[in-house]
């Protein structure tokens, strides 16, 4: 039988790499830089049926030429640029908004197979329905009555995190810097704020939301990594708890949900210090049914690492036992193949890495 | 020169960044009379330039420079000036760092 196919996606400062392996994830080659001198922020792929062929969509910036989503169909070798790439009308939602970074971009629904999302900095919601050659604001978020309070951070202003539920394609969750959970029933048209059982309840922005993850098996658990902590909610976003014990600080940006229902994200040291935590590489583990997070590291160099991982830079894949992957700030890429017990690095030093992202052939 | 039209042939020069929203080249002419249409042929040419150039309001990006000559765009009073053969019009960002 042949072993299936994974690739990885290491977006970074200045172009994307792809890396490819079996199953076994035991070799790995690499193909890029690709898009080099783009600045690669979020990365999709996606099995087209209509061509057989997978489709990469990647969220290309430049600080003098702005944003643009490429669109490539032969794993990285040519790409087309999207001349309707997501861009607010005019002065939209006021205060002069503008796309400025491409944040996030999710393939959508598997019933609906021309369908992406794109999260962008000012924060939006774009939504394409021809497979990435034309997309449109999703106004009922833009619209949301708490809009005006959202609030721009120095580090950015963007909509971070898209979750589609696998059962229910007109329910999503998206996250947004500065401005919170926000869940949708009705395929965009209204949104509800989910700020339950933050540290902001009471109010419907909770400024501190800064990555969100779903339990891919019960659509309904998610978890949310905050300023203060990571939390979890069992009920779709409705309310929130503290899901924090066992990490050595509430400080972090990353987190993860393999398909067993293990959880990883990254501490750092702290908000003014954005480093790793002792200045070492360590991930943390929570199992599903685990009371506590642990720390994770063996294989991991030793050495130093005063290096960050963004929050788009972790990532699972969907093999048995699950794969786990992270690149850090110093353009180091690593993995681990059995659910993170052991750790090795990828082949080679790239830039600092802003994206990682998996796809798995087919059964 | 194209007597009849009054057009005149300029040099364009774009970053390589951009190549692959002008034909896949970097240095290429086109023809105008004025400084203000060759603009406009630019961007109707090449409408994925236009998408890099130039914000939502419409507005030349902040680190975007356009120069005519040895002139930033910015720096002149009117666009209508009329081209002379061997004009350059050239893209440059206004970015630092290292």
């Amino acid at each position: 039988m042949a072993l299936r196919q994974i690739v990885v996606f290491a977006g970074t400062a200045k172009g994307a790499c792809l890396f490819h392996s079996d199953e076994s994830r035991r070799e790995w080659g690499m193909a890029g830089p690709h898009l080099s001198g783009w600045e690669v922020y979020s990365l999709a792929a996606v099995l087209r049926p209509e061509t057989g062929r997978v489709r990469l969509l990647a969220g290309t910036s430049h600080m003098a030429y702005g944003p643009s989503i490429r669109v490539s169909d032969d794993w990285g070798d040519t790409w087309h640029q999207m001349l309707a790439s997501p861009r607010y009308a005019g002065d939209a939602y006021g205060q002069g908004s503008s796309v400025k970074r491409i944040w996030q971009i999710v393939p959508g629904h598997p019933s609906e197979p021309d369908t992406f999302y794109a999260g962008v900095e000012d924060a939006g919601l774009f939504a394409s329905r021809d497979g990435g050659t034309t997309w449109h604001l999703v106004e009922g978020l833009s619209d949301h009555c708490s809009r005006r309070e959202w609030l721009a951070g120095k580090s950015g202003f963007g909509l971070h995190s898209i979750l589609i539920d696998p059962a229910d394609r007109r329910r999503l969750w998206v996250g947004v810097q500065g401005g919170g959970v926000f869940r949708t029933v009705d395929g965009g048209d209204s949104w509800v704020a989910c700020a339950a059982g933050l540290p902001a309840a009471g109010s419907t922005v909770d400024r501190c939301v800064l990555k969100l993850a779903l339990d891919p098996r019960h659509p309904g658990v998610l978890y949310l990594r905050h300023r203060q902590g990571v939390f979890r909610s069992t009920d779709g976003g409705e309310s929130w708890t503290v899901f924090g014990q066992g990490l050595p600080g509430a400080f972090g940006f990353p987190l993860c949900v393999t398909h067993a229902g293990d959880a990883f994200t990254v501490p750092l040291e702290s908000e003014g210090e954005r480093y790793m935590t002792d200045g070492r590489l360590c991930l943390y583990r929570r199992r599903e049914d685990g009371a506590a997070w642990e720390p994770l590291g063996r294989g991991l160099p030793e050495y130093p690492s005063y290096v960050s991982v963004l929050r788009d830079s972790l990532a699972v894949d969907t093999l048995d036992p699950p794969g786990v992957y992270f690149g850090t700030t110093a353009g180091e890429l690593f993995f681990s193949a059995d659910a993170g017990e052991t750790w090795q690095a990828l082949p080679g030093k790239l830039p600092r890495i802003t994206t990682v992202k998996t796809w798995v052939e087919s059964k | 020169m194209d007597a009849s039209s009054g057009n005149v042939s300029i040099k364009v020069c774009v970053p390589s960044l951009l190549r692959d929203c002008a034909g896949n080249q970097t240095h290429f002419s086109l023809e105008a009379c004025t400084l203000d249409e060759a603009i406009q042929v630019l961007l109707e040419t090449y409408p994925l330039l236009r998408f890099h150039l130039y914000d939502e309001a419409d507005r030349l990006r902040q680190h975007v420079l356009m120069y005519y000559n040895d002139q930033n765009i910015s720096w002149l009073e009117r666009l209508d000036v009329p081209l002379r053969p061997g004009d350059e019009l050239r893209v440059l960002q206004n970015v630092s760092g290292g």
